[in-house]
């Protein structure tokens, strides 16, 4: 693994996309230099000493030229709704870049991205990676409501094209859950005969879960990212292990995406 | 950045019941694996000692998830020991933290008194400058805290573990008993070199809205600033219990805080759970004391043990 880093970094942004949805960019030109698709920073949220631990966030976008890093998240607790009131001005601090990114397969020409809810961030840069890389990329993304589809028009840019997308309460795109989408897709790469080559997913467990059976049913290799209570995030405290076939395994630095073959759900 | 402790004219080095430290402090077994995850932090081999991950003598996989929780001021763990056996602690770890030049200390663990004297055989031909005998895990059934907790039993593993070695051995007590003073002469009576201080206070968190408990196991360990009080507590207890010296642990995140610990009879510290939310802490904590020393005109750290006015 590259270096890691622990950096104090200036917040430029921090406001809400949508449905509790927020945008953090920081500036940290090391580990925007250094971050690969798929990983995340450590974030050590100021002002909250009584709440101890870090909170990880995957990488939403590094920008290496402007030494910028975006993180998205979701208020869920008392760390993220904290987070909210940081100010431009102020700063975070943050380890980083961590872990084991996506790994598409050597030579990969057709990839399909599934994401679920805040699942989005980490998938954005795979996609400008393999999209840039002359890979056929096709995204679905599924939300609870068309304000929570934060990552639509990133992902139409990086694509090229409207990603497939679902709203369980269909405000936008195919109501209901997004796995039908999945199902389609799959199914119509085959019919033309340029199946997808890789399969990548990341959301909650259950859309993972599903996502990797499906692939596995078509044959198609598939990475899923995985999220786990994590305290230390630098792979010594083994709080945040996951079910593999080779045992259990950390999902700060052996993961957090992993082969879906190799999980136990 | 790979941070390393200011100079200073403070004379640092300490002597921890044979263990030579170049500084006061250590970490808390299991906060910091064997050093390698933080060396891009700091140099571990500017530490008094690396203390590695709680070893078996063949790998445990530990706990279900969840295995942690953060609790007001602190954390919550229930780990279960997991670790890939001894083996693998010599073939990769200790070559490593030999080859950086950092003290070792290993902290041994096991289901049986004979396990916990195979771990030490295995380990007498290693670079091990001290042993720590972990009689004091709450998050596991046999061995740990159910050792730890009866001075009859500390007795006799502490005994066996003595006879198997002429190393330096620390024996790490739990904070979950009557009378911890107790425990700790226990240790001293049979052989033990030195006693470390507190591990994790048996705790547990709730999730009302789900009904459940937050870690799998339902109860773990509680570390972090909010078990210093009681720590700090146990240190001068066990300090005026003994004359072995005192490894003290429990909420250490600042230079002050170690300080705090030494003059209550602590000869050495510890940092634990604060490495999580600073992975700089140790560098920080020992900087921190030479801030102190140099301040309140302290020329040798040895001072400060058990210097309490009280």
């Amino acid at each position: 693994m590259s270096q890691l880093v622990n950096e104090v970094t200036p917040v430029l942004v921090n406001e809400e996309l949508g449905a509790g949805i927020w945008l953090l960019t920081v500036e940290t030109p090391a580990i925007a230099a250094a971050a690969r698709p798929g990983q995340f920073v450590h974030v050590r949220i100021p002002g909250m000493d009584d709440h101890l631990l870090r909170r990880p966030f995957g990488v939403y976008a590094a920008d290496a030229q402007a030494g910028t890093v975006d993180v998205m998240y979701q208020v869920l607790g008392y760390g993220t709704r904290h987070l909210t009131t940081i100010t431009p001005g102020a700063a975070v601090e943050m380890i980083g870049p961590v872990g084991r990114g996506w790994q598409p397969p050597a030579g990969c020409t057709r990839a399909l991205l599934v994401a679920g809810g805040v699942g989005s961030a980490p998938l954005h840069p795979l996609a400008c990676e393999l999209a840039s890389a002359g890979v056929e990329v096709q995204a679905v993304l599924g939300a609870g409501t068309a304000d929570a589809l934060v990552a639509r028009e990133r992902f139409g840019t990086a694509l090229g094209c409207e990603p497939a997308c679902s709203t369980d309460d269909g405000t936008y795109g195919r109501a209901g859950f997004c796995t039908p989408l999945v199902a389609e897709a799959l199914e119509r790469a085959a019919g033309e005969g340029r199946p997808f080559d890789y399969v990548a997913c990341c959301g909650p467990e259950p859309l993972m879960r599903l996502v990797a059976g499906m692939a596995a049913e078509a044959g198609v290799f598939c990475e899923v990212s995985l999220e786990r209570r994590m305290a230390c995030g630098v792979g010594v405290c083994l709080s945040c292990v996951v079910d593999t076939v080779a045992g259990k395994r950390r999902a700060c630095v052996d993961g957090p995406v992993f082969p879906a073959e190799e999980v136990v759900w | 950045m790979q941070r390393v402790p200011r100079e200073t004219n403070v004379r640092l080095a300490v002597d921890l019941g044979g263990l030579a430290m170049r500084n006061p402090v250590t970490v808390g077994s299991g906060t910091f694996g064997a050093g390698r995850e933080y060396h891009d932090f700091v140099d571990v081999s500017t530490l008094g000692a690396v203390t590695t991950k709680g070893v078996s003598l063949n790998g445990w996989e530990g706990n279900p998830q969840p295995r942690i929780a953060e609790t007001p001021s602190g954390m919550l763990n229930s780990i279960g020991l997991q670790n890939p056996g001894v083996e693998h602690l010599k073939a990769h770890e200790l070559p490593w933290l030999a080859e950086v030049g950092a003290t070792a200390v290993v902290n041994v663990s096991g289901h049986s008194m004979g396990e916990y004297v195979a771990v030490i055989e295995a380990l007498e031909d290693a670079p091990v400058a001290a042993y720590e005998v972990n009689i004091s895990c709450p998050n596991v059934d046999a061995g740990g805290m159910a050792m730890g907790c009866d001075p009859c039993q500390v007795e006799q593993v502490v005994g066996l573990c003595r006879a198997a070695t002429a190393r330096p051995l620390i024996v790490k007590l739990t904070p979950n008993v009557t009378d911890i003073a107790e425990i700790a002469r226990a240790a001293e009576a049979a052989g033990a070199d030195a006693v470390s201080l507190i591990n994790t206070l048996l705790g547990m968190a709730v999730d009302a809205r789900r009904r459940r408990p937050m870690l799998a196991r339902v109860v773990g360990g509680l570390s972090g600033p909010a078990v210093k009080p009681v720590a700090l507590r146990m240190v001068w207890q066990v300090a005026r219990a003994v004359d072995v010296p005192v490894l003290g642990m429990g909420g250490i995140s600042t230079g002050t805080d170690a300080v705090e610990f030494m003059l209550a009879g602590a000869t050495a510290v510890a940092v634990g759970a604060a490495n999580f939310a600073n992975p700089h802490a140790t560098v920080d904590v020992i900087d921190g004391i030479i801030d102190y020393c140099e301040e309140q005109g302290v020329s040798d750290v040895n001072e400060l043990i058990g210097a309490l006015e009280c």
